[in-house]
């Protein structure tokens, strides 16, 4: 389905992209995400298709907001109710309620449910509605961080099951990674589509990459004409060497990936001094936080490796990855 | 040296003294009723119970056009913002700050014979001095303001996203309002309605100058005194505080452990 729509106030902001599946708009906050979807459902005054000029009790979606909004003075079987008519509507609440798996909390009030159980009631009853587009937002925010993954991946199974596309904003890379389809927002501008695996193997900016939640992305400038190149970066006061085929003097943001962060032997040209500041290990594996001057890098360490008492650190040339800034917000 | 645990309750002890004298003052003249009546000699005057039923039946009937007109305005309120807010704030507080008395010579001055409005509606054949519609006229406008801030706080409460939920799930905003906003602010509606059924049923000042008859409570208790003595008015005075005051009661003290 194709989104295009136009807000002018509270914030200014045009985003025109396709749904398919479950796809996830990524922006930081305040980028009017939640905005965007109010627009959507016809909450806030805009202009764009589908649904132009409906008033929102017209428009097939199914809104999500953030904390679910159930509705406190019903049981969750009456929240799912509120949108069926007709006799059997108990019968119908308590057939989506089991599509979503919580038949047996069908009598419950919202305020004895869980977050991810009321998530999964508030989708019942935005499924219930029978829309032609799902609008999530932030919809692991208020996920207890433990089950968070598992509720995840719950929850874009029924969407699936549901065969309607979803939009779900979000400024979490966990819920950009399971996306079918990935849109990035940055400066109020949708900045790159594709499918999460296109997004990260080719991040569009260093924005996007930051977004993405990669670690190591830092400012700097190139000096040199291309085959002599080496990135300055002021936060460290070093300069390194680079590949790039960027003109003398652009300023960029670079990456390198915490594994082509290697420890240097000596204090060799393009070295860079550094400190041990914090180890963080996770199921991914173990990264080590090393201070320079007024940045930090990550890096990984080979098995067996000991750091040594006043570290030196390299950077793989190829490893390191520019975007130019320049006319970025 | 004194330690913190040792000088907390101390502290405790002193700060509960004003506030146990505040409420010893306040529960001073209802210990005066309960010594000065007569028990065994509890008898009404003659007129208390019409005074009852013209109070109770009258401070209901007002209730009519209280809740009917005041609950559109509340909600308004509690969902608009517009530009000269501020001066129906003001005009709000203004009917609720105005003395009743006062009140009372407004309505006579609009509404009495010689009134703008109660001449054209005396021709219409509506009487609003010294009658039943006077009588209804000065509770409503008596409890209007109550209500309206009391209703308009309850709505407030109520989360914009959840009647928006409902707009988004297939609701008119109408519906919206009967099945989302209504049970949510049912519990603050009660209490404002409770609020604005006492205030009618106490009125006295605006009652007395346009509605001296038909006589309710407040008009009767004042008569009583007048033309009795003090003893006169002791039975008259419970059978208001037992008629008035068990529902706000019961409903203020629900939405103050609601807030708690």
């Amino acid at each position: 389905m194709q989104i295009d729509y136009r807000i002018e106030y509270p914030v200014s902001l045009h985003a025109r992209f396709e749904v398919e599946g479950f796809t996830v708009l990524l922006g930081a906050s305040g980028e009017g995400k939640t905005l965007l979807l109010k627009a959507i459902a016809g909450l806030i005054s805009a202009r764009g298709e589908p649904f132009n000029h409906l008033p929102p009790q017209q428009r097939a979606v199914g809104y999500l907001p953030q904390g679910h909004a159930l509705f406190p003075h019903l049981r969750a079987w009456e929240n799912v109710a509120f949108t069926l008519r007709g006799p059997d509507r108990r019968a119908m609440a308590i057939q989506w309620l089991e599509r979503v798996g919580l038949a047996e909390l069908a009598e419950r009030w919202p305020a004895s449910l869980s977050g991810g159980q009321q998530q999964r009631v508030a989708l019942a009853r935005a499924l219930a509605r029978r829309p032609s587009l799902l609008l999530l937002d932030e919809p692991t925010s208020a996920l207890d961080p433990v089950t968070r993954d598992e509720v995840l991946a719950e929850l874009i199974a029924e969407v699936h099951q549901a065969a309607i596309p979803a939009l779900a904003v979000s400024h979490d890379p966990a819920l950009a990674a399971v996306a079918d389809r990935l849109v990035v927002m940055h400066a109020r501008r949708i900045v790159q589509i594709g499918t999460p695996d296109q997004v990260y193997a080719q991040p569009a900016s260093g924005a996007v990459a930051r977004l993405l939640g990669l670690r190591n992305v830092q400012r700097g400038r190139v000096i040199g004409t291309p085959g002599a190149q080496q990135l300055w970066w002021p936060e460290a006061g070093v300069a390194v060497p680079v590949r790039t085929a960027l003109a003398d003097g652009a300023t960029v943001d670079w990456h390198i990936p915490p594994s082509a962060v290697a420890l240097s032997e000596s204090a060799s040209q393009g070295a860079i001094a550094a400190q041990f500041d914090l180890r963080q290990t996770n199921v991914h594996g173990s990264y080590l936080g090393m201070r320079c001057g007024q940045a930090r890098l990550w890096m990984q360490l080979p098995p067996g490796r000991e750091l040594p008492p006043a570290p030196w650190l390299s950077l793989q040339p190829d490893a390191i990855r520019c975007w130019p800034t320049e006319g970025e917000a | 040296m004194t330690s913190v645990a040792d000088t907390a309750p101390f502290r405790l002890r002193l700060s509960a003294l004003p506030a146990a004298l505040t409420l010893l003052i306040l529960v001073t003249p209802f210990v005066g009723l309960l010594l000065s009546t007569h028990w065994r000699h509890f008898a009404f005057t003659q007129g208390d119970g019409a005074a009852v039923g013209v109070s109770l039946g009258y401070s209901l009937l007002s209730l009519v056009p209280i809740v009917g007109l005041g609950t559109p305005l509340a909600w308004w309120l509690a969902r608009h913002r517009m530009r000269g807010q501020w001066l129906i704030d003001a005009l709000l507080l203004v009917a609720l700050l105005t003395p009743p008395l006062a009140m009372g010579l407004l309505l006579a001055t609009m509404y009495g014979p010689y009134g703008a409005a109660g001449h054209v509606l005396e021709r219409a054949g509506l009487l609003l001095t010294n009658s039943a519609p006077a009588f209804v006229l000065a509770q409503f406008y008596a409890a209007l303001p109550y209500y309206v801030m009391a209703a308009r706080t309850a709505f407030e409460g109520v989360p914009r996203e959840l009647e928006q939920i409902a707009l988004t799930l297939g609701y008119s905003p109408w519906r919206s309002f009967i099945h989302v906003s209504l049970p949510l602010a049912r519990l603050g509606l009660a209490a404002a309605v409770a609020l604005a059924w006492v205030r009618a049923l106490g009125e006295f000042g605006a009652v007395l100058i346009i509605a001296y008859y038909p006589q309710g409570i407040p008009v009767k208790l004042w008569v009583n005194l007048q033309n009795v003595g003090l003893d006169a008015v002791y039975p008259l005075l419970w059978v208001f505080f037992l008629v008035a005051l068990p529902l706000p009661l019961v409903l203020g003290m629900a939405v103050r452990r609601r807030l708690s």
